[in-house]
């Protein structure tokens, strides 16, 4: 079997599939790979296309993956399917948007018993702006609590396509997965292109690879590409010698080439990410076209937060760590940064709360290194009183406040999707947060989208939990960045044995700084371990101390007998104990945990 | 020849403590006979192979030794001298408890050649030892310390516990002046501690108990450090005291120091026998099985007992030298060192005395290293600086 334009254009369907968080799109996937033998029944780890440990732990789909199916249709054709894996999660939403740009149509999955949530409309939306064809499809039938034909008619509402015409399956049980093939042959139409023409193709995703470069994920609009061709990044005009064109199969397949319409990899050698940034065109280095595809905008960080060494002397390990990581993220954005407190690290930007854990854990894991992160802050622009404007997203950076004319925040649009019993709690965290109240509509007699405007440091930590938790997990919510807005916003610095810890500052508003200066103390003192003296800790605005407390000093840690001589017990004891320490960072004369870093994150409890 | 230590181990007692996640057993008394046996085999044994040691101590510890008959025990010791030439002037301590011994079987076991009793007073105070499940009361211990020095017991030793739940400081106050009256040769004082698995641990997760206030039970140490000193006792180790006789050297140990712990401070070998015991042979630490019936059982079929052995490199033998050694008021000696490792302590451990530096936690002169009285109660953070990684 050749794998060379296996299919004619017209035989080719480039889908991807969408849905809310958990309703079911790798399993979906997995049911697709299997019916269609991409993989075998033996091989099949369940959802193998979350490659990442990290993926399989917290369950979610991190990198968009591109998977080659061949299809055996009704009308006796072969069909070749190309899958386009998409996150689900919020801080995420810019690669489900390389992602649809490769793809002519999307399944849009929605959980039976959940109906349509936030990211089920937000993803949806982007699919429409890219104008692909929709197939709605009911997963987890089989659930006791499923309600198809309320969930049906809530997507004839939204789409307008006839409730019975929705696809019903159950992914995990495999029901109707192969209507779906069907469908997607049918419903979702070929890509356009010509063989012929000019080589164009979208780099929609990449990974780096050590042996092959940057694997760049392309889905080739006209031309072909082959392993022999000389190509050209349009952007910044870079040669490619591909050592590789392929397919995923999932697992990287070479192919002689690639043609108009398909879906693939170009493993292109190239060592630097930079080299051949994703939303990029390529293009043959021979006969260039004239004008690139539409790329994309690349994703703003809306996160900041510091990253250090536990031991200063992996900071080059870091800063390699991080460059290798951002060769597979480029939403990762980082800077050198020092602290006195911390020494040297970086500033880095993530997506969001998620993204950031996702990747401190990635370096922890991946790369053996111990971090210490900061609390994460949002980027304040500063008026000051010189009339020069300055960005901070480092709290410990802003300005004496005498020089500080006014500082503005950024604003996020929130909408909740809730059953309408928790309006007034969902009312009560928002507003509690300065949230303000914009609109309450009704999706049908029983569910309702509740939007405010909401400042970013107020949904940034706990935000998420709380909603869940005040509405039983059945409220999902959307975000978008609004703007920035000037607010009464004051730093909080705080003291440890009366030196300001640089990375411990925050920046609060006014009216809640009491109130969290007195908690934070509180939040430090139970998870600062106590050390051989007292030590003294404080929050302050300016020179005034607003709230203090003390960690009391040790006065014992010392092993009983050896009981029995048994050293051996004693070293392992001892050893332990070491190994805890060493995780703790020294700050002038104090032991700090990072959760000294992190009791901010817990300041609404 | 080397000097060591010989640590018999009797997993046997009537009743467990709350606090106890020692090898021991209660209502075992029908394998006690066969369990002897099997000790006097493996004492025998032992004989054969001993790698040129030279034993000069013998603890008997438990469990509660003395739970075994007078006859038992005088075997066992006699077996030592036979098999693993103990002197019969060497110190032979065997622990036991108050509700375990008269004043005749005492009798017997300095008849047969115990010279040292190391008696599990703990409290001095009713309901303490109520709490801790002993098996005995304050009129129990004072006249088990009346009839070891009736019979002629010269070398007395107390065990006592402070950080009790509920236990004030006027309370261990007390406890302590009351032992002192009796004027024993020596003191241990252990702090309570919890572990893990124990019906105490239980009761303190239930909330049945308090937790260990480790402020209060550091006032109990300085407060015991005080009344010993002033009442003519050396503090000798961490946790050991014992009267200061006329002889006594600046620099060395007591006379009345336990002699078969120092092997163990010094990082000197010991035989460990019985279930669950530890030995150190110079080279490798092995330790028993924990099962007394298997133990007995292996023993009879000719099979060996040891759960583990690993042998330790020279690194770990310092590093266990300064760890073990720290633990005694005279630290260690820069000499001791050198002659024992052919190299010098200050070269091996600059980084850890760097750390400490300035510390107040560990005094430097120039015979050696050792804890500095704010050291004391903070050991582990010393000892854990003379922990190499990879060590
Ligand atoms: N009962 C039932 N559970 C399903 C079905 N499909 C997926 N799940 C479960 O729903 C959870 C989320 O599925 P997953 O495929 O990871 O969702 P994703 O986040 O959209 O990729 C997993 O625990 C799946 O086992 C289904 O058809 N029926
Ligand atoms: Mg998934």
């Amino acid at each position: 079997m050749t794998h060379n334009n296996a299919a004619p254009i017209a035989h080719v369907r480039n889908f991807c599939i969408i849905a809310h968080i958990d309703h079911g799109k790798s399993t979906l996937s997995d049911r697709l790979l299997e019916l269609t033998r991409t993989i075998g029944e033996r091989d099949m780890a369940e959802q193998v296309l979350d490659r990442m440990d990290l993926e399989r732990e917290k369950g979610i789909t991190i990198k968009a993956k591109a998977v080659r199916m061949l299809h055996d249709h009704a009308d006796g054709q072969q069909y070749e399917l190309n899958l386009i894996d998409t996150p689900g999660h919020v801080d995420f939403s810019y690669e489900v948007s390389h992602a649809l740009s490769a793809c002519e149509g999307a399944v849009l999955v929605v959980d039976a018993a959940q109906g349509i949530e936030a990211q089920t409309l937000a993803n949806l939306y982007l699919a429409l702006e890219h104008d692909l064809d929709i197939i709605p499809v009911i997963n987890k039938i089989d659930l006791p609590a499923a309600r198809p034909d309320e969930v049906a008619h809530e997507i004839e509402d939204l789409l307008g396509v006839p409730a019975d015409e929705v696809l019903r399956v159950s992914a995990k049980e495999g029901l109707g997965a192969q209507e779906l093939l069907k469908a997607i042959v049918e419903r979702i139409r070929p890509p356009m292109g010509d063989d012929s023409r000019p080589l164009r193709a979208l780099v929609f995703d990449s990974h780096y690879d050590s042996y092959k470069g940057v694997i760049a994920y392309v889905r080739v609009m006209d031309g072909i590409i082959e392993a022999e061709s000389l190509l050209l990044t349009m952007s910044n005009r870079r040669r490619i010698e591909p050592m590789e064109v392929g397919v995923f199969g999932p697992q990287m397949r070479p192919v002689a080439q690639l043609g108009a319409g398909d879906v693939g990899y170009v493993a292109t050698g190239l060592k630097n990410v930079r080299d051949c940034r994703v939303g990029d065109t390529i293009t043959g280095a021979t006969q260039p076209v004239a004008e690139p595809l539409p790329g994309f905008a690349p994703p703003k960080p809306m996160v900041y937060a510091g990253l250090y060494p536990v031991d200063n002397a992996d900071y080059t390990d870091l800063r390699d760590a991080l460059e290798k990581l951002q060769l597979n993220d480029a939403s990762l954005v980082f800077q050198p940064e020092s602290s006195t407190a911390l020494n040297m690290g970086f500033r880095c930007g993530f997506l969001g709360l998620l993204h950031m854990e996702i990747v401190q854990e990635r370096l922890e894991r991946e790369h053996e290194l111990e971090l210490l992160a900061t609390a994460p802050s949002v980027e304040y622009q500063v008026l000051l009183t010189n009339g020069e404007v300055i960005i901070v997203d480092n709290p410990s950076e802003l300005p004496n406040l005498s020089q500080v004319e006014e500082i503005h925040e950024p604003w996020m649009h929130i909408s909740l999707f809730s059953p309408s019993e928790y309006i007034g709690p969902l009312m009560e965290l928002t507003t509690g947060r300065r949230g303000e109240f914009e609109k309450l509509e009704y999706l049908d007699e029983r569910r309702v989208v509740l939007e405010f405007y909401i400042p970013l440091a107020e949904i940034l930590v706990d935000f998420h939990d709380q909603l869940k938790s005040r509405t039983r997990g059945y409220a999902s919510m959307d975000y978008a960045f609004d703007g920035h807005r000037p607010g009464d916003l004051v730093k909080m610095d705080i003291l440890v044995n009366e030196e300001p810890v640089d990375a411990l500052s925050l920046i609060v508003h006014r009216d809640s700084a009491y109130d969290k200066g007195s908690l934070l103390v509180r939040r430090l003192k139970e998870v600062i371990p106590s050390q051989l003296f007292a030590v003294p800790i404080q929050a302050a605005i300016g020179s005034k101390v607003i709230a203090r407390t003390n960690v009391k000093a040790t006065r014992k840690d010392v092993l009983a007998k050896c009981y029995g001589g048994d050293v051996t017990r004693k070293r392992k004891l001892l050893e332990r104990q070491k190994e805890g320490r060493r995780r703790l960072k020294r700050v002038g004369k104090v032991d700090l945990p990072q959760e000294a870093f992190m009791a901010v994150l817990r300041l609404n409890d | 020849m080397t000097r060591g230590g010989i640590y018999l181990h009797i997993p046997f007692c009537e009743a467990k403590c709350i606090y106890c996640d020692f090898c021991s057993y209660a209502g075992l008394e029908a394998l006690h006979g066969a369990y002897v046996d099997a000790l006097l085999v493996q004492i025998r044994q032992s004989g054969s192979s001993r790698h040129g040691l030279t034993f000069d101590t013998l603890f008997v510890g438990g469990g509660t030794p003395t739970v075994l008959t007078s006859e038992q025990l005088a075997a066992i010791v006699a077996a030592c001298r036979t098999w693993l030439g103990l002197p019969e002037d060497a110190e032979a301590t065997v622990e036991a408890n108050p509700g375990t011994i008269t004043q005749a079987s005492l009798a017997a076991l300095l008849q047969a050649g115990y010279n040292r009793l190391s008696i599990g007073v703990q409290s001095l105070h009713d309901q303490e030892l109520a709490l801790l499940g002993r098996i005995h009361d304050v009129r129990g211990a004072l006249e088990a310390i009346t009839a070891a020095r009736a019979v002629g017991f010269s070398n007395l030793s107390l065990d006592l516990m402070y950080g009790l739940p509920h236990q004030p400081l006027a309370r261990w106050q007390a406890t302590l002046e009351r032992a002192l009256a009796l004027a024993p040769e020596h003191l241990s004082l252990y702090a309570l501690t919890i572990e893990e698995r124990t019906p105490l641990a239980r009761s303190i997760a239930l909330g049945a108990l308090p937790a260990p206030d480790d402020d209060l039970a550091a006032d109990m140490y300085e407060l015991a450090q005080e009344m010993l000193s002033a009442c003519g006792y050396a503090q000798y180790e961490i946790s050991n005291w014992a009267r200061r006789s006329p002889g006594d050297q600046p620099g060395q140990p007591p006379a009345r120091a336990c002699q078969h712990n120092l092997h163990y401070w010094r990082n000197e070998p010991y035989l460990g026998l019985g279930v669950g015991a530890h030995g150190y042979d110079g080279q490798r630490r092995y330790a028993h099985i924990v099962d007394p019936e298997e133990y007995v059982r292996r023993v009879a079929a000719g099979e060996s007992t040891l759960a583990s052995s690993e042998a330790i490199s020279r690194d770990q033998a310092m590093d266990e030298t300064m760890i073990m050694g720290l633990r005694l008021a005279n630290g260690v000696t820069r000499d001791r060192f050198r002659r024992r490792f052919g190299v010098e302590l200050d070269a091996v451990y600059a980084e850890a005395l760097a750390a400490l530096a300035n510390t107040g936690l560990l005094e430097v002169d120039a015979t050696g290293i050792r804890l500095a009285p704010r050291g004391y109660l903070l050991g582990n953070r010393v000892f854990a600086e003379f922990m190499r990684a990879g060590s």
